[in-house]
């Protein structure tokens, strides 16, 4: 097997080196000189900090209730001693002559109640937290799998693969390819009641048409409410909306990146792509995009 | 992995982009990424379109979450809030009641005393639900740079459709997860081995060259092909079959060994101990069962070659 090397520059650590000279013995001629290089690496914390680090994990809990979320305990608490509040202020015996004292405890328990609610939805955004919330499918959907026909063999395989990895690997239950004209539709969509598969098709390139999607360049990602920003395309009761651009290198336009297509993922929960999410779309966006060539002669019919 | 990545380095990403006169393959329509997962701003949960691109795009954009970004980028700062919120707001209830010169009783009997109890409750929840973010909080691990050279060999006995295949596969892996090191071994052939390689002890700038028949008898490869499923070694220096994998470079912290179906297997390193995520093994799965169902097309072509 031939193989074809190219080699780089070589990668060394960046830690920093240090020289010590070693002694020169009276028997070795005298222009000898070694130098012996040692590394050492200032990146890493000392040990004590890591020691000194108190493990509160102790005060994570469970109630053992299967569906039930226990991050939400303090939005619970904050309603629950709220409205307790609420009732003594006006259902207490000393209603009748309520002291600046009572007044204060009281707005300031106010206070802790509505930061107490918003306490969950502020946790969302944590690093390492799971901002999305259940996934639920809408209602009126069905499942389908349709791919517009004349499709190159490997492309199609590519299609339909793409469409079922992300469907499996991210929060989507809806999934819609389009790359130069041809449509790959996988998940669950609110479709007419047809059984024709060209007649879905072509409901589907109608749909795509009022959208104006053929000119993005950039993601998009509604997190939350995108029914109400692609009503013609996606079902009610979409939350998470993320269209990933399927771009090609123009190289008679400067290199520029062109758009050629799209790739659609919808599902009813909120937040439901992350960053890694998007980046690995991305990645199939560019798989996909490797099928087209740099003739950019496409024009939506 | 959500910590580790919040490092550029613009030294992979520059190598990636320069094209070497002497691999013809790069100039098949593998079109290079619009996207580095690595330079993305990823305290920022939306991704709203950049300005700067001239987009012709007339739709409807998403709306910028002031919010939620700004509890991504002080993520330390959120996490101590309900403590420091509820510890004063408990110091101001027992000021209250101090200043306010009622009897320091402990029952419920009055109003002032139900109301105290009530915030004194919700200040303590504050207090715990503090706690319980520091305890939760990710520790950030950082990556290590490999030591090795750069190294870039594919079959050149496979169509160009396999070749791109290939190089969308290491890009993709090494763009979105730390891997820094691929190496596909498939029927007994190294079909592909790229990224940061050890360097040969001939100390002249060549990287160690897979030995694939050498793999396949080694416990790594056999145990893998054995059990027929992904293994994940978060740690690679409490493994001690670390020599079998002597052309990855020696500081590598963790490698993802993926079969490819039941006659090859994918070697990915990893420069972050712990640095795949469980999302990354799960496209790492999908993706060697599509490198597997190409590979078995053009096989024949490995033999030739």
């Amino acid at each position: 097997m031939s193989t074809i090397i190219s080699n780089l520059r070589p990668c060394l650590p960046s830690h920093k080196p240090t020289f010590t000279k070693s002694t020169l013995s009276s028997s070795s001629p005298p222009t000898t000189l070694r130098v012996r290089a040692t590394f050492q690496d200032d990146s890493k914390p000392p040990n004590t900090t890591q020691q000194q680090q108190l493990n509160l994990s102790v005060l994570r809990f469970t109630f053992g209730i299967p569906g039930l979320d226990e991050s939400y305990l303090p939005r619970w608490i904050g309603y629950g001693f709220g409205s307790l509040l609420f009732l003594n202020h006006f259902l207490g015996t000393d209603s009748a002559t309520i002291t600046p004292a009572q007044l204060t405890t009281e707005v300031l328990g106010l206070s802790l109640a509505s930061f107490s609610v918003a306490l969950p939805y502020l946790g969302k955004f944590l690093k390492g937290a799971q901002p999305v919330d259940q996934t639920t499918i809408p209602d009126g959907t069905q499942q389908i799998f349709v791919m517009s026909k004349d499709i190159a063999d490997g492309l199609k395989e590519d299609l339909a693969w793409a469409s079922y990895i992300l469907l499996r690997n991210t929060n989507a239950i809806a999934a819609l390819i389009f790359v130069q004209r041809d449509i790959c539709a996988r998940g669950y969509w609110n479709i007419p009641d047809v059984s024709s598969k060209e007649i879905l098709l072509d409901w589907f390139a109608r749909k795509i048409e009022k959208t104006d999607l053929f000119d993005l360049k950039d993601t998009l990602y509604f997190p939350q409410d995108a029914d109400s920003e692609f009503p013609e395309l996606v079902s009610k009761g979409t939350s998470s909306l993320l269209v990933q651009p399927v771009l090609v290198t123009n190289k008679s336009a400067a290199n520029l990146p062109e758009p050629v297509g799209f790739i659609l993922l919808s599902t009813a929960a909120r937040y439901a792509f992350s960053t890694k999410d998007r980046a690995w779309i991305a990645a199939v966006a560019n798989k996909l995009g490797g099928w087209c060539g740099v003739s950019l002669e496409f024009k939506p019919q | 992995m959500e910590a580790g990545t919040a490092l550029t380095l613009p030294i992979h990403l520059s190598k990636r982009t320069a094209k070497s006169p002497n691999t013809p393959f790069f100039s098949s329509p593998f079109s290079p990424f619009q996207t580095r997962f690595r330079t993305l701003n990823l305290s920022s949960p939306r991704s709203s379109p950049s300005p700067s691109s001239a987009d012709s795009y007339k739709g409807p954009k998403p709306k910028r979450d002031f919010l939620a970004d700004w509890v991504s980028q002080n993520d330390d700062v959120v996490r101590t809030l309900p403590i420091y919120v509820g510890a004063a707001s408990l110091l101001t209830v027992l000021l209250n009641r101090a200043l306010s010169g009622i009897a320091p009783v402990a029952d419920a009997g009055s109003s002032q005393s139900r109301a105290d109890l009530l915030t004194l409750g919700l200040a303590v929840t504050n207090i715990l639900t503090g706690l319980v973010w520091l305890s939760i909080r990710p520790k950030s691990i950082i990556p290590v740079v490999p030591e090795g050279v750069e190294c870039k060999r594919v079959c050149t006995g496979l169509p160009e459709v396999a070749v791109t295949e290939l190089l969308w596969a290491w890009e993709s892996l090494s763009d979105v997860t730390c891997c820094q090191s691929l190496i596909i071994v498939y029927e007994s052939s190294c079909v592909l081995q790229i990224g940061v390689a050890a360097e040969s002890s001939r100390g002249n700038g060549e990287a160690v060259s897979v030995d694939a028949n050498k793999l396949m008898q080694g416990s790594i490869y056999q145990g893998v092909m054995k059990s027929g499923a992904q293994s994940y070694l978060a740690n690679l220096s409490l493994y001690p079959g670390r020599s079998e994998l002597p052309f990855l470079p020696p500081n590598t912290q963790a490698v993802i060994l993926q079969p490819l179906g039941e006659k090859g297997i994918a070697i990915i390193g990893g420069d972050t101990i712990r640095g795949f995520t469980t999302s990354d093994q799960a496209w790492i799965s999908f993706i060697g069962e599509k490198l597997d169902s190409t590979l078995a097309k053009y096989e024949k072509h490995l033999h030739v070659s």
